[in-house]
């Protein structure tokens, strides 16, 4: 796929997204999230068609753990409420406190991914940096896991409940023609 | 048939035995068979004539003429009719040669009046037969048995075999139940001054040892027919070759490759590969029928019942004095201490409807029995220990609320794609 296309795509799915976006007010944390990633996919998009500076390749992971980490740090002392929770889903129900060590237990783990990643960057061969990189990218896969197993099924067997009730009253219609 | 109408061709010479001989006008009916055509006789509304086809070769007519004159002068003895039924035409039978310009072109014989009667192949289907007039049951069906295998027998005591017999050339009167075997001319003869072939076989209804060859015994082959049209009557049509196999590529399509391989699952002793089909009532049978059909289908040809083991075998449950059939307790007649066949059959039907129904409703149902799952276990609302027991498991013991208000699927398609969206980037940069 170009990138043209690829970003083609995206943004008819963001524009979906907005087109079915919830009728309720999304949470502060939600929104600095939000905004977040916006910035990090255009610096993505960015950097997709202009030249990366020299060494910005070592930095790229700490980047982003430090900024998930700023965000988990900064907002719940402000009011903005535990992004962890709209990272993991808000279907559990944990009381505030158990929200609160989980964001606090996701900030320490990006800190720290962020840090160690400068460290070997440094310190380590290209290749055992590299390694230690996609070893970082399992954190992410566990969440992806997570949240396939409790949001996108759930939402997976909605959308084929719906699409098989309408494929039996298109069957029961045309049945009735004969 | 106004005489302006006539054609030359119509107006043929009867001759009847002794002789006696007259002219008479033909008037075309529409019916026409393999061999020849019907025709009514112009003053004679209790006769029609079967005139063979222009194209039959000379040859052919000089056989017909020697075989419907051998036929005239040897009428066989049927099975006694009460005085108030004489008018029943329990066969066919020639009664006098047709000649036209002296030549011979067909015979005259007594009329089956359509009206009073159904063709035999109607009471393989009770549906079918109660719209034609006929209230099916089993003491009808078994008397309409009976006097199938009298009338059979009748021939084959006078070494007269039919053949090529099945239900389409038997007629059955609705009220009076006799029967009535057409196409006559056709039959196999076999005595001492006389004989006749009768080539014509039909593959359903063909004995096993016939299959590929010529009926070289027209009485077996007769009584092979007549027990598969006897089993099809009494089990609601179904025919003794129909079954279901268990390795479907070695199960031959047509029957009469099953015939020929003896492929028979009603027996007493289970087919080993050959299962019966759902819907047979056969095991509602007595033990002497269910006897008399394993040694029609399942033995060699010399041990198959005779014609006349049929007629004593059937000649209890025919009559309404034996005793031998009584109603059950819906009214339905049966076989005396055996179960009730028609009750069986209902309930078959029934059950496989039932299931049918069932089956319907539960798949029109899974799509909001899934849903419903799927949102008690969101907000753990399960009534059932069990299924909030799997839930639990399915969710690592974690506790699950219902989103703090309700979202539809396409606001959760969205957040997803943001989600997703995000996590695109979140790679992006950490890879």
């Amino acid at each position: 796929m170009s990138p043209l296309a690829a970003i083609i795509l995206w943004a008819v799915l963001l524009f979906v997204a907005w087109r079915w976006r919830p009728p309720q007010a999304a949470s502060p944390s939600a929104w600095v999230l939000l905004i977040a990633f916006g910035a990090l996919g255009a610096g993505a998009l960015w950097f997709d068609f202009h030249p990366e500076p020299a060494g910005f390749a070592f930095w790229k992971p700490t980047v982003v753990y430090w900024t998930l980490a700023a965000i988990m740090l900064i907002l719940p002392p402000l009011g903005g409420g535990y992004p962890a929770k709209i990272i993991l889903g808000n279907y559990f129900a944990l009381s505030n406190r158990e929200w609160r060590w989980i964001n606090r237990g996701f900030a320490f783990l990006c800190v720290l991914l962020g840090g160690v990643n400068l460290v070997t960057a440094a310190q380590a061969s290209y290749k055992d940096w590299e390694g230690f990189k996609f070893s970082c990218m399992v954190f992410l896969l566990t969440i992806v896991l997570f949240r396939l197993n409790f949001v996108w099924l759930p939402i997976l067997a909605e959308v084929s409940i719906h699409l098989y009730r309408r494929a039996t009253a298109a069957y029961r219609f045309l049945s009735s023609l004969f | 048939m106004p005489s302006a109408e006539r054609k030359p061709d119509h107006i043929v010479q009867l001759v009847w035995p002794g002789q006696r001989s007259e002219l008479v006008t033909l008037g075309a009916t529409g019916k026409s068979g393999g061999a020849g055509e019907i025709f009514s006789i112009e003053g004679k509304p209790e006769f029609v004539a079967k005139i063979y086809h222009a194209s039959t070769s000379q040859a052919h007519l000089a056989r017909y003429r020697h075989k419907i004159q051998w036929m005239l002068d040897h009428k066989p003895a049927l099975p006694e009719v009460p005085a108030e039924y004489q008018d029943i035409v329990q066969l066919a039978w020639p009664d006098a040669l047709i000649l036209r310009r002296s030549r011979f072109v067909g015979f005259a014989m007594r009329k089956i009046t359509f009206d009073r009667t159904l063709e035999l192949d109607y009471l393989l289907n009770r549906r079918q037969s109660a719209q034609e007039g006929f209230d099916a049951d089993y003491g009808k069906l078994l008397t309409v048995c009976f006097n199938l295998a009298s009338l059979i027998n009748c021939l084959h005591e006078k070494r007269i075999a039919i053949v090529d017999l099945k239900p389409m050339n038997v007629k059955v009167h609705k009220a009076e139940l006799y029967v009535s075997i057409l196409d006559c001319d056709g039959f196999h003869i076999d005595t001492e001054e006389f004989r006749h072939d009768a080539p014509q076989v039909t593959p359903e209804y063909l004995a096993p040892e016939f299959h590929d060859k010529a009926v070289t015994h027209p009485e077996a082959q007769d009584s092979f027919a007549l027990a598969a049209i006897i089993f099809r009557l009494l089990n609601y049509g179904i025919h003794p070759f129909t079954g279901v196999a268990s390795d479907h590529d070695k199960y031959p399509r047509e029957l009469a490759g099953r015939i020929k391989q003896g492929l028979y699952p009603y027996g007493k002793v289970a087919h080993k590969t050959v299962r019966k089909v759902p819907a047979s009532v056969h095991e509602a049978f007595p033990d002497s029928l269910r006897q008399l059909f394993d040694r029609a289908f399942a033995s060699p040809g010399y041990s198959r019942p005779s014609a006349r083991e049929w007629v004593e075998a059937l000649s209890i449950y025919a009559s309404k004095h034996s005793g031998q059939i009584s109603p059950c307790e819906k009214g339905h007649l049966k076989f005396s201490g055996r179960p009730c066949p028609t009750c069986l059959r209902e309930a078959l039907i029934e059950g496989a409807e039932v299931r049918r129904r069932s089956f319907v409703v539960r798949m029109q149902a899974a799509p909001a029995r899934t849903l419903k799952y799927m949102r008690r276990t969101l907000r753990q609302t399960h009534s059932s220990p069990f299924q909030a027991a799997l839930a639990q498991a399915q969710l690592f013991t974690f506790r699950q609320l219902a989103p703090p208000a309700p979202i539809s699927t396409r606001n959760a398609i969205a957040l997803e794609i943001l989600w997703i969206s995000g996590l695109l980037i979140a790679f992006w940069w950490a890879g």
